[in-house]
């Protein structure tokens, strides 16, 4: 079982903390690939997130997520006090715009477009 | 396992590594309908959990599509 003590700061946390970001490591030094996108992915939206380094307390915050969310590996975004999902779903949902959609705010400009072109290659020709 | 879980799912796992631990599964299911990512995407986790828990998947990424 969770430690309700620190069960209870993360829901804290996760209360006054409209985007957080469960992560390893921090986002000037993400310790996981994993963890390293969906800091890449905020990176790009024009929002303000919190981020916790899980790291130095890894197994009890996974007992804390799996009770609060059902959820065990890191990273987790957080939108408005609900887990919006790990790096996986975050780039699917940022390439869809669904993501600046749950943020509030507008997609950037440079962000790749959900269906990329399939690049045409010119037809053989025999002579 | 995830065929088992949602009868009718498609399911395409690749192996990213080459030495079976590091799943890429992709998975369409009528089931997915009306339900976020996160659910979706925790309906195919706890089909495999057994898996994660005896040690044979270490990592899986997951794609979800929802079928008509």
């Amino acid at each position: 079982m969770a430690d309700p003590q620190l069960k209870a700061k993360v829901e804290e946390l996760i209360a006054a903390n409209p985007v957080l970001l469960f992560m390893k490591g921090t986002p000037e030094m993400p310790r996981c690939g994993f963890s390293m996108r969906v800091v890449q992915v905020l990176d790009q939206m024009d929002v303000e997130y919190g981020a916790i380094d899980v790291l130095p307390a890894l197994q009890p915050l996974r007992e804390v997520t799996a009770e609060i969310s059902d959820w065990q590996t890191f990273p987790q975004l957080y939108v408005n006090g609900e887990l919006v999902g790990g790096a996986d779903i975050v780039e699917e949902m940022f390439a869809s715009g669904e993501l600046a959609e749950a943020l509030g705010v507008e997609q950037p400009a440079e962000a790749p477009p959900a269906q990329a072109a399939p690049t045409q290659a010119p037809p053989l020709q025999i002579e | 396992m995830i065929e088992t879980a949602l009868p009718g799912a498609e399911v395409g796992v690749a192996d990213e590594t080459g030495a079976g631990d590091h799943l890429r599964a992709t998975v369409r299911a009528a089931q997915f309908e009306g339900l976020s990512r996160i659910d979706q995407h925790r309906l195919v986790k706890a089909a495999v959990k057994e898996r994660f828990e005896d040690g044979t998947i270490h990592a899986l990424s997951v794609k979800t599509e929802v079928t008509g």
